[in-house]
């Protein structure tokens, strides 16, 4: 016992030397400098890639403008894993970038430092911050906590040579066998759900549509508050009843489906094995750049397809990304980052880098997307070089008051409209109809958890059950037999007589 | 200076550590957080509540249902492909035949998903992909973990004593009678060896249900992931892993793989 005693200790003191020894090979690290530690979502912002200076490294300039900080870049792959990594680790960061829910549910839970009153008023944030989303974060009350980084909305992209447009205009377009296997919808139980309620209630969304005349509706419109209040209400609804609907609409659904994706969409997109896919408008911006012809550096011609994108009628899901500082963090050097970051001319590095749109504003973000998206010929804006009138764009209700310009526009041909422009700044009438997801509570999401599961886990196909019955059927047959068996091999003893067991 | 000797206790003393801190230690975290449940006061209480939410719910139990056949199944193909495979080999007299041997080895020395990920290309050009899928999953399975059956049975089989087998056939069995009396009693510790390395992982690892059904298909290593990262209830996540464990557990049972055999040392327990 008393050698089992000193091994232990030995163990345990080996232990122990080696947690010391991983702590001060941390501390050393950091010692004599400011650290700043932000944990954002993987490819989130930009980064130098491989040999090319294609893109910025934002973390590298950040640390040249700010002599003595060091950034501890760390990244996480789902809200919920970046949730209960700051459960357990409560100071280890001073910058976190969840999605809408999960920075309600920060919000609700109390785990986040307020911005000061200096910060609100004077950053760049404050100055460059795109109107539309400031209002939007206003309303719900988020704007002294959050940040916005990136923001989209949920529609379906799509090979316009195989799918008609007018099939998508309704969510419902998938419902049907007609898409047989040619569609994904998301492995993630918030955006399906989304879909499935939009869905659901596709008639009563498309009758306060008309009512509110939502098609021609502006974000200034007196009636827009209202209308966009009820599309909200029924996008959130959780009631046993909707959860029963939407379960049966999505497992209705699956038999027309090729499958769920949360990553692999864009990909299969590009490589035809789909032709809808229920994207966010970031991948959906990718998917259409990755599958278009191009001319390659040696002047060849590589074939491709234009993919467009389309927010069916009814509603959709405005979904954003924002920064908010832990309790405890370093408030002064995260919002200085922040502020950093919604500089516009990171703000179109990062946009170069991941795709997705900004919620930062501003004349350099604009003339990026001049660059971009206008058609124009050169000297006159409106028209293309043929001179054929082009579309105008209109991006006022985003950019409007943050640069010199009086006017954003941005001329686009005919065919242009359905693509890129559309998923990375949606039309104001999209954004009308669109609706924040909220946060659920406990409860609720453990209920819509449980319909995912089934949606996910059923149905059983007949041939798992035969298979299942054959098997328990052979399992019974071999025991019987060797109870049988055992039983007549038993050698019986004559009488007198005793059997002496091996070995004894 | 004196030299520095090491008693065998003391030299056990790194692999003490790595089962404390790998083995014993988690194991109790999983038990611990399986059977505990967030109280009214958000608290932890002690509860069975985990256990009898799994067996009243249906997709978990079609879930296990489901993973069960799949691995049954994937299980089933790899032993009929791998014996006659392993007894071939085993008997030819081929010189390399390690060579061989090495063939049907090396797609395990290519990254797991990268192989997965090529199946996936090749079964969408067969046309398989998108439509068939429980049979590509188990094609994926198959494909997968056939070393894993094929590597005892060799083993086994190669090792059995060549004179078992003449003084059967010396005592007048046919070949078909040596094989079925001699021969395959013989190289059971190889297919119960086999069975359990093919099974196990057969019902946990979604990356190749997840990739070649296009996440059409849930198995129970899919739940536990769902709840540990998206649902983030990590109790119930627990309570599915033990039920893997007693699962698992019960079939090296049925297959007696706990029992102390000494034809199992012939090299059958390769793993």
């Amino acid at each position: 016992m008393k050698r089992f005693l000193r091994t232990i200790s030995c163990a345990a003191a080996a232990a122990v030397l080696f947690v010391f020894a991983l702590s001060a090979a941390g501390c050393a690290s950091s010692g004599g400098k400011t650290v700043l530690r932000v944990y954002n979502w993987e490819d989130y912002i930009s980064q130098p890639d491989g040999s090319s200076d294609e893109y910025v490294d934002l973390i590298a300039k950040f640390e040249e403008e700010n002599p003595g900080v060091t950034v501890e870049y760390s990244t996480f792959g789902t809200n919920e894993n970046m949730y209960n990594e700051l459960k357990i680790n409560a100071a280890g960061y001073d910058l976190v970038c969840p999605s809408d829910y999960m920075i309600m549910k920060m919000i609700d839970e109390d785990m986040v430092e307020p911005f000061t009153d200096d910060f609100l008023a004077n950053s760049n944030y404050a100055k460059y911050a795109s109107p539309y989303i400031k209002d939007l974060f206003e309303q719900n009350e988020w704007t002294r906590y959050a940040a916005a980084y990136m923001w989209g909305t949920m529609g379906y992209v799509y090979n316009p040579e195989l799918v008609s447009a007018e099939d998508l205009s309704s969510w419902a377009g998938i419902w049907s066998g007609k898409y047989d296997h040619m569609s994904t919808i998301k492995d993630s139980v918030r955006d399906s759900y989304f879909l499935g309620v939009a869905y659901v209630y596709r008639e009563e969304l498309a009758a306060l549509a008309k009512e509110y005349g939502a098609g021609n509706m502006t974000l200034s419109d007196e009636k827009y508050a209202e209308y966009n209040e009820k599309v909200t209400a029924i996008m959130n609804r959780t009631d046993e009843d909707t959860l029963e609907k939407v379960k049966s609409a999505l497992l209705d659904l699956k038999q027309y489906l090729y499958g769920f994706e949360v990553d692999s969409g864009k990909q299969d997109m590009i490589t035809g094995k789909i032709s809808i896919n229920f994207a966010w408008s970031g991948d959906a911006v990718f998917a259409m750049d990755d599958a278009e012809p191009y001319t390659d550096e040696n002047g060849r011609e590589i074939p491709g397809i234009y993919l467009n994108y389309i927010v069916p009628g009814e509603c959709s899901n405005i979904w954003f990304d924002g920064w908010v500082m832990p309790k405890g963090a370093n408030v002064e050097l995260a919002q200085k980052f922040i502020d950093f970051l919604s500089r516009p001319e990171n703000a179109v590095a990062n946009m170069n880098f991941i795709g997705y749109t900004s919620a930062v504003a501003g004349d350099e973000v604009y003339e990026e997307m001049i660059d971009w998206y206008d058609e124009s010929a050169e000297g006159t804006p409106g028209f293309d070089e043929d001179g054929n009138a082009l579309v105008p764009y209109d991006l006022n209700y985003f950019f409007g008051g943050t640069g010199n310009y009086d006017d954003y526009v941005i001329y686009v041909s005919e065919d242009s409209l359905n693509r890129q422009i559309s998923a990375q700044y949606p039309t104001e009438q999209v954004i009308v109809r669109s609706a924040v997801m909220q946060h659920f509570d406990n409860e609720t999401t453990a209920a819509v958890n449980e319909m995912w599961e089934e949606v996910k886990g059923l149905p059983i196909p007949v041939w798992a059950y035969i298979v299942i019955a054959v098997i328990i059927a052979l399992i019974l047959v071999a025991a019987l037999s060797y109870i049988y068996k055992g039983k007549r091999r038993e050698p019986k003893p004559k009488k007198g007589y005793r059997i002496q067991k091996k070995g004894a | 200076m004196t030299k520095l000797r090491f008693s065998r206790k003391q030299l056990c003393i790194p692999y003490a550590l790595f089962l404390i801190l790998f083995v014993v230690f988690p194991m109790l975290m999983i038990l611990f957080y399986a059977f505990t449940g967030e109280g009214a006061d958000g608290g932890l209480t002690f509860t069975f509540a985990n256990f009898a939410d799994f067996f009243t719910s249906r997709a978990k139990l079609s879930t296990l249902l489901m993973s069960i056949t799949i691995a049954i199944i994937s299980t089933a193909i790899c032993l009929i492909i791998a014996y006659p495979l392993a007894y071939i080999l085993a008997r030819s007299n081929l010189k390399r035949k390690n060579v061989l041997l090495m063939i049907f080895i090396m797609p395990m020395w290519i990254n797991f998903v990268l192989r997965i990920t090529a199946l996936r290309e090749l079964l969408d050009l067969v046309g398989l992909l998108g439509t068939e899928n429980y049979l590509n999953t188990i094609i994926g399975m198959v494909y997968d973990f056939l070393p894993f059956m094929l590597l005892p049975l060799y083993t086994t089989l190669e090792k059995l004593d060549k004179s078992y087998l003449e003084a059967a056939a010396d005592l007048g069995g046919n070949k078909f009678t040596v094989f079925t009396r001699v021969t395959f009693p013989l190289s059971m510790p190889g297919v119960i060896s086999g069975i359990t390395m093919v099974f196990m992982p057969s019902m946990t690892n979604y990356v190749v249900s997840d990739t070649l059904s296009n996440f059409n298909i849930t198995i129970l290593g899919k739940l536990i992931d769902e709840y540990f990262t998206t649902y983030d209830n990590w109790h119930m996540g627990s309570m599915i892993s033990i039920i893997l464990l007693v699962i698992i557990f019960l079939t090296l049972l049925a297959t007696g793989g706990f029992k102390e055999d000494k034809s199992n040392a012939r090299g059958a327990n390769l793993w």
